[in-house]
C-alpha cells in the first residue's frame, strides 16, 4: 500500500459577483488528480505557474479546504479535519515552504522556531528539547551560536536550511517541499538539496518535490506528475519522462531545459521551434474544446498520459519508427 | 526518532551545558534591553520618559496626603488669591480652593481614568481586531457588523446621555461608559494588519507544526504587529487624557467635586479668569500639552526599537 493515496482531489475557489454577491463561478485551481506517493521515494510535482501544484501540495498538508475527493493516510481521509487530528497527522507530514524568510516568525529565536512543533507533538522536558534542537542544527549543517538569533541574521540558504530542520524535528513520513530551492541561487541550491537527500537516506523520509525547474526535479526524484490548468497531464517514473515524453506540454516543458553546449546552439534553437511549432499547428488534439488536458490513459505500467486513445496510438507508431 | 538523531549527529548530552553556553554568548539582545539603548541614544525620550514616569508617581503619591474633601471647601477669604499668597503655591480659584493642591488631584483623576480607559479599550479592541482578521469569513463578517453598528452611534452624545440617566458614578464608573466607546478604532486598525499578517507562510507553518489558533493569534501575529499595536496605545493614551478633560470642561465629565484636569481648565470659561486670573486655569492647559507631547516622544522611540532598521541606539 501506498504511504499516501490521492483520488480524484479537487480545490475550487469560489468566484462572487454581482449585487447579492452570489458564487457565479470558480476557479478550478485543482480539478481531479490521482497518484500515490510511496514510503521513502521522492515524487516530483511539475508545472508551470498557476497550473496547481502549490494547491496540491498545501491539500495533502492540510492548509487548503478540499473541494471533493480523498487523501488516504493510514485508511483514513485527511481532507477531514477530525481524522486529521486522531492520526496527529501533522506529526507524520511536514512542509517545507517556498519564501525561507516569510516561513520563519520574524519575531521568534531559531530554538523557538525548531522546537514548535517538538512542543505541540512530543512533549519534551527543557534539555531534552535543547539537545534535540542543537542535534538537528548540526544535521542541517548550522552552529550551536544560532540557537538564541533570529531568522533576519541568516543567509536565505541557511535560512532554508533551518525550514527543513523544522520540518524534520518530529521525524515525518512525508515532507511537502514546495519550491524549496526556487528561491536560492544555484550553489546554495546544490547544497540545500543534497541535504534534504542526505535526510532523506537517514531517516526515511518521503517527499512530495512541487518544482517547475526540471532540472532540479532530475536530480530529486524518482517519480514526476507533469501539471498544467490544475490537471495531470502525465505521470511516469524519470526515465518515461525525460526519455520517452508523450505529451506537448511535457515536450515543451523538457525544451525549455537550458543547454550548456554552445557548440550545438542553432541545433538546439532549431529543436526548440520545433516542438512550439508542433503546439501551435496540434494543440486542439492535445487538449479537450475547453482547453483542458484529456483523462489519463495508460501506456505502459508506469508511464500514464493525458490524451485520447486514437493520438496515443498514433504517437506510439511515430516513436517506433524513429527508433 | 532519539536513536535516529543520536546516530547521525555529533552532538550528544554531553555537549548541552558547552554548547548552550556558546550559543547565550552569540545571544541576540532581547527587546527590553533593545528599547532601553534606544531610549540612551534619544535624549529628548529620555527626558520625557522621566517627565512622564515622575508626574505619575508624583501625583499617585501626593494626592493621598491631599484630604479631598477638605480642599474643595469654599474658602471666601481667599476668593482668586494670586500664586505665593497665603500659602497658595498656585494661588487659588474663584471658591478660595487651592490650585495646586485641585492639579494633583485633578492629575491623579485624569490619568487614572486616561490609563484604565487606554488598558480596557485597548486590550479589548486588539482581541476583537486580530480574532476577526485571523479567522476572517463568517466571524469576521459577524464582527465587522458589530463594530460598524458601534461606529454608527454619536459617541459623546450617547456618552452625555449616559452620564445624565446614571444617578451616581464615579471615576470608575466613567471609565467604563468611555470604554463601550472607544475601542473601535483600534480593532479596524488592528484587523487591517492581522488580515495580511495572516497570510505569511509562517502562520501556515505554524499550522503544520501544529500549534492551535489561540496560540498562533496571541504568540505568531501579535508578536509581529506589536510596534503597530504599541503606536497606536500610545496614542490612545494621549488621546484619552483629551476625552475625559474634554467632557469634564463640558460638564459632563466627573461630578463638580471631584477635580479634574478638564474642570481646571473649565474655569477659563469666565471671561475675568481669561483675563486677570490666569493662574486658575493656565497650569492644567500645559500639563496636558507636556504631558501629550512627552508620551509620543515615548511611543515613537518604542516603535523604532521595534523596527530594525530604524533604530538609533548603537549595540542594538
Amino acid at each position: 500500500m501506498s504511504l499516501v493515496e490521492i483520488k480524484d482531489l479537487t480545490v475550487h475557489y469560489p468566484i462572487r459577483s454581482g449585487f447579492w454577491n452570489r458564487i457565479t463561478d470558480s476557479v478550478k485551481a485543482v480539478d481531479g488528480i490521482s497518484f500515490n506517493i510511496e514510503a521513502g521515494e521522492t515524487y516530483g510535482l511539475v508545472g508551470e505557474s498557476g497550473s496547481g501544484k502549490s494547491t496540491t501540495g498545501k491539500s495533502v498538508v492540510g492548509l487548503e479546504k478540499v473541494t471533493s475527493g480523498s487523501i488516504m493516510y493510514k485508511g483514513k481521509d485527511i481532507t477531514k479535519k477530525a481524522n486529521r487530528k486522531s492520526l496527529d497527522y501533522n506529526h507524520d507530514v511536514q512542509m517545507i515552504f517556498q519564501d525561507s524568510l516569510s516561513s520563519l516568525n520574524p519575531r521568534k529565536r531559531i530554538e523557538d522556531i525548531i522546537a514548535e512543533p517538538l512542543r505541540n507533538f512530543e512533549h519534551l522536558d527543557k534539555n531534552e528539547e535543547k539537545l534535540r534542537v542543537l542535534q538537528l542544527l548540526d544535521i542541517v549543517g548550522l552552529d550551536a551560536d544560532a540557537l538564541y538569533k533570529y531568522p533576519h541574521q541568516f543567509s536565505g540558504g541557511q535560512r532554508q536550511r533551518i525550514g527543513v530542520a523544522r520540518a524534520v524535528a518530529t521525524n515525518p513520513k512525508l515532507i511537502i517541499a514546495d519550491e524549496p530551492v526556487s528561491a536560492l541561487d544555484l550553489s546554495v541550491q546544490a547544497q540545500v538539496l543534497n541535504f534534504m537527500k542526505k535526510i532523506q537516506r537517514e531517516f526515511g523520509i518521503s517527499y512530495l518535490f512541487i518544482s517547475h525547474d526540471l532540472g532540479v526535479v532530475r536530480h530529486m526524484c524518482n517519480n514526476i506528475a507533469i501539471m498544467n490548468n490544475g490537471r495531470l497531464v502525465e505521470i511516469g517514473t524519470k526515465d518515461d519522462i525525460y526519455n520517452h515524453p508523450m505529451h506537448i506540454y511535457t515536450k515543451r516543458l523538457l525544451a525549455a531545459i537550458p543547454e550548456t553546449n554552445v557548440n550545438n546552439r542553432a541545433e538546439h534553437r532549431a529543436k526548440r521551434l520545433k516542438v512550439e511549432e508542433i503546439y501551435r499547428e496540434q494543440k486542439d488534439k492535445y487538449y479537450d474544446k475547453d482547453g483542458l488536458a484529456y483523462p489519463l490513459v495508460q501506456i505502459t505500467p508506469t508511464h500514464s498520459v493525458a490524451l485520447p486513445e486514437d493520438l496515443v496510438d498514433q504517437l506510439k507508431h511515430e516513436g517506433e519508427v524513429q527508433a | 526518532m532519539e536513536e535516529n538523531l543520536n546516530r547521525h549527529s555529533k552532538i550528544s548530552a554531553a555537549d548541552l551545558e558547552r554548547l548552550s553556553k556558546e550559543a547565550q554568548d552569540e545571544a541576540t539582545p532581547s527587546s527590553a534591553k533593545i528599547i532601553w539603548s534606544e531610549f540612551k541614544a534619544d535624549k529628548p525620550a529620555m527626558v520625557a520618559l522621566v517627565i512622564v514616569i515622575g508626574f505619575i508617581l508624583f501625583v499617585m503619591i501626593a494626592s493621598l496626603f491631599i484630604n479631598t474633601p477638605k480642599m474643595m471647601e469654599t474658602d471666601i477669604m481667599n476668593y482668586n488669591a494670586s500664586p505665593g499668597t497665603n500659602g497658595f503655591l498656585l494661588g487659588a480659584d474663584t471658591g478660595g480652593r487651592s490650585v495646586g493642591q485641585q492639579l494633583i488631584v485633578g492629575a491623579r483623576n485624569s490619568i487614572g481614568i486616561a490609563i484604565g480607559l487606554t488598558v480596557i479599550s485597548s486590550t479589548f479592541g486588539i482581541c476583537w481586531g486580530l480574532i476577526s482578521g485571523y479567522f476572517n469569513g463568517y466571524i469576521d463578517w459577524g464582527m465587522q457588523r458589530v463594530y460598524d453598528f458601534m461606529m454608527m452611534l454619536p459617541m459623546t452624545m450617547m456618552i452625555i446621555v449616559l452620564v445624565t440617566i446614571i444617578k451616581n458614578y464615579n471615576a470608575v464608573t466613567l471609565t467604563l461608559i468611555f470604554s463601550i466607546f472607544y475601542w473601535e478604532g483600534t480593532s479596524r486598525l488592528i484587523r487591517s494588519r492581522t488580515l495580511s499578517e495572516s497570510e505569511k507562510d509562517y502562520v501556515a507553518a505554524a499550522k503544520t507544526s501544529g500549534t492551535s489558533n489561540f496560540k498562533i493569534i496571541f504568540k505568531e501575529i501579535m508578536p509581529n504587529i506589536s510596534s503597530l499595536i504599541i503606536v497606536d496605545t500610545t496614542l490612545s493614551f494621549a488621546e484619552n487624557i483629551g476625552v475625559e478633560t474634554g467632557l469634564s470642561y463640558l460638564g459632563f465629565g466627573l461630578p463638580i467635586q471631584t477635580p479634574s484636569l478638564g474642570t481646571l481648565i473649565a474655569n477659563a470659561n469666565d471671561p475675568n479668569n481669561i483675563t486677570q486670573y490666569w493662574w486658575t486655569w493656565l497650569p492644567a492647559a500645559l500639563l496636558i500639552i507636556v504631558l501629550c507631547l512627552s508620551i509620543s516622544y515615548i511611543g515613537q522611540v518604542v516603535r523604532r526599537s521595534a523596527d530594525a532598521s530604524q533604530r538609533h541606539g548603537i549595540d542594538a
